[in-house]
């Protein structure tokens, strides 16, 4: 277990590592590159070439590089070009804003999509299946942004229940029924996204496990089929689930971007769009590294969770192929 | 001797007429009859295909997506106006106005002229970056897949490392930086699409190189790639389809997306994605203009993945398990006790 452990983790930081070179040669790669957009236009060349030389950009690449990463290791994140703002000091609480969103729309999920999935693979093809079926296609298929357009124009515009957009109402002191009436819309909009893919998941692996033989020992000996779902083919039937939900980080870091531009919420998805139109560099950077680290730590407590939960999983001789 | 027989020896011996090796069948085969000019069995395509049109969604997918695209092709003979033309003095029609059976745009913009154009954007993204995706994937999956070892170590952790960064965040990154265009933006969707392919690629050939049928090839010294394009990517092509299939879908998806973030598509050109974030704009005045857009990407996005599901389901040989399963539940819920 703890060379599992030791192997998982050093394979996690090498995987951030590559991150940040692919960051940072993306960036340095797009035309014009940081020194375009980081010093005002209509500078003469002596005095651009100074800037240069102080932001440090006159230097090769990979001494920059490992300027940056020094920086970044000290929890340094940069500035931004245009008012010489902290990256930290804007970058967190958005993290706090999206964390809000993606998981009360996350939880809210995870509580209709098991319960139902598993429901549903106890009477496969009744209505209720067919039901969450039909619910997955249009959740796969429909463009989220579009749907929380539409709520918008159903629900707050025309029926005026739900507040139009934003986190909080402004001029009104910050309360948790405001923030409450505020989620409503967004979180339908990103559950319905989640409710997709989990009720099929939880469909499927229950459906695997029911048709293990022990399953079959178990009905042959005469318990009740209650308890045969429940206690005997649920638990197995959780240990994937598990494993989906580590990997599904990246769609719910990212998948708030568009949810969050509809709504206005003041999250990260949101701010990376504007940063990124704004063209501002270290803010792109710092985004891409931070969203991409706290992935790799989310597959890897899925990973480890999985060892943990399923005793199943032998760690000897194969326990590099199973990571 | 009975028909039955006959069959299976006519189903059997398909080509080779009038080989020297007829005669000695077992059971004395009866040498007038015609052996030659039967059907070859129905090859895996043909099978395929039997059980596509079997399934009626996967069927309506295909009819929406014929329709699409032949919208999208024959676009300028639907409509007169074209999809960048303004004008202001009919700017805001209602839908079924003169001329305008969709309406327009708040700058006077026919709404169905833009909507048949946007199509032709879409489609053109979503199959574009489904091949470049295919492209990239199966090369890469199958270099790892078939020489193992170090290059495998490495391609996987670059499959790591794309599979880290959100696609959509990386996608956002790109468009800012290196402009919108749409040569770009098929390039950069694939470039963010293409790890699903490798894996499956990878993972069907770890399987397969094992097979003796590769054993033999190499044998009789067939070349590395040889065995790669001839023997081994024919039998991955099944899954690599269904999996491009449904990769159409997305990236239509994330085109509309990027597009509505206004990082795709960018005015005069339209896109389905762009026209919704118009339409939120002015969502007061006109709310139906916000509908169609959606409404189209919806349908085409699931026809894809209708497409691609029935594609799958026909190729499952295991297709029969559902029934036995629905069989099993009866069984058990007329013959056991202890059930419900």
């Amino acid at each position: 277990m703890t060379e599992y452990l030791i192997r998982r983790v050093l394979q996690s930081v090498l995987v951030i590592f590559l991150i940040t070179i692919l960051t940072f040669l993306l960036i340095h790669a797009a035309p014009g590159g940081p020194t375009q957009v980081m010093l005002a236009p209509g500078l003469t060349p002596e005095i651009f070439e100074q800037q240069a030389k102080n932001l440090g950009l006159d230097q090769p690449i990979h001494i920059q590089y490992f300027h940056w990463i020094g920086d970044l290791l000290q929890g340094d994140l940069g500035y931004t070009f245009k008012n010489h703002i902290a990256i930290s000091d804007l970058l967190w609480p958005r993290i706090g804003n999206t964390i809000i969103l993606m998981g009360a729309a996350w939880l809210v999920s995870l509580l209709i999509a098991i319960p139902w999935g598993i429901y549903n693979s106890t009477k496969v093809y009744g209505l209720s299946d067919q039901t969450a079926s039909f619910i997955s296609y249009l959740g796969f298929a429909m463009p989220t942004f579009w749907f929380g357009i539409l709520l918008q124009q159903w629900l707050s515009l025309k029926l005026d229940w739900f507040p139009l957009s934003d986190m909080h109402t402004r001029g009104k002191e910050d309360s948790i029924a405001d923030l409450f009436m505020h989620l409503v819309l967004p979180v339908t909009v990103l559950a319905l996204g989640f409710l997709a893919s989990y009720m099929k998941y939880a469909r499927a692996s229950m459906l695997e496990v029911l048709d293990q033989d022990y399953i079959r020992t178990a009905r042959a000996k005469g318990v009740k089929e209650r308890k045969v779902v429940f206690r005997h083919a649920l638990r197995n039937a959780l240990i994937p689930i598990i494993t989906i939900l580590g990997l599904d980080l990246p769609i719910l870091v990212g998948g708030a971007a568009l949810t969050e531009n509809v709504f206005n919420w003041p999250g990260m998805g949101r701010w990376f769009v504007e940063m990124a139109t704004a063209r501002e560099y270290s803010a792109l950077m710092a985004v891409t590294i931070v969203t991409a680290v706290m992935v790799v730590i989310g597959n890897l407590l899925a990973d480890i969770l999985y060892v943990v939960v399923d005793p199943r999983v032998k760690l000897g001789k194969q326990g590099g192929k199973a990571a | 001797m009975s028909t039955d027989n006959t069959e299976l020896i006519k189903g059997k011996v398909s080509k080779p007429l009038g080989t020297p090796d007829m005669s000695p069948m077992p059971g004395g085969t009866d040498p007038e009859i015609p052996v030659v000019e039967l059907d070859r069995p129905p090859g895996p395509w043909r099978v395929l295909w039997k059980k596509f049109s079997r399934n009626p969604f996967a069927m309506g997918g295909l009819a929406v997506l014929l329709i699409f695209v032949l919208l999208a092709i024959f676009a300028p003979f639907l409509t007169s106006y074209g999809p960048e033309k303004i004008d202001l003095m009919f700017a805001n029609l209602k839908p079924g106005a003169e001329g305008h059976p969709l309406g327009t745009d708040e700058l006077g913009r026919d709404i169905l002229s833009r909507l048949l154009y946007s199509a032709r954007i879409s489609l053109l993204i979503g199959f574009s970056v489904a091949f470049v995706s295919v492209l990239v994937g199966s090369v890469v999956g199958a270099i790892s897949g078939y020489f193992g070892g170090f290059v495998d170590t490495v391609f996987m952790r670059i499959v790591d490392v794309m599979n880290s960064v959100p696609s959509l965040f990386l996608n956002i990154l790109v468009m800012a930086l290196f402009g919108t265009q749409i040569k770009f933006m098929i390039l950069i969707l694939a470039f963010t699409s293409w790890m699903s392919i490798a894996r499956l690629v990878r993972g069907t050939f770890l399987q397969l190189r094992e097979m003796q049928y590769v054993e033999a090839a190499r044998a009789i010294g067939v070349s590395s790639w040889g065995i790669i394009f001839r023997h081994l990517l024919r039998n991955a092509s099944f899954p690599i389809i269904v999996n491009a299939t449904l990769m159409v879908g997305g990236a239509i998806l994330s085109e509309s997306a990027l597009s509505y973030l206004g990082l795709g598509i960018q005015a005069p050109a339209t896109s389905w994605g762009l026209m919704l974030s118009n339409a939120q704009e002015f969502m007061l005045i006109d709310p139906m203009q916000a509908v169609y857009p959606g409404f189209c990407i919806l349908m085409v996005v699931l026809a894809v993945n209708f497409i691609g599901d029935g594609i799958r389901d026909a190729l499952d040989p295991r297709q029969q398990v559902t029934k036995s399963r629905r069989r099993l539940e009866q069984w058990r819920k007329n013959y056991s006790k202890s059930g419900n």
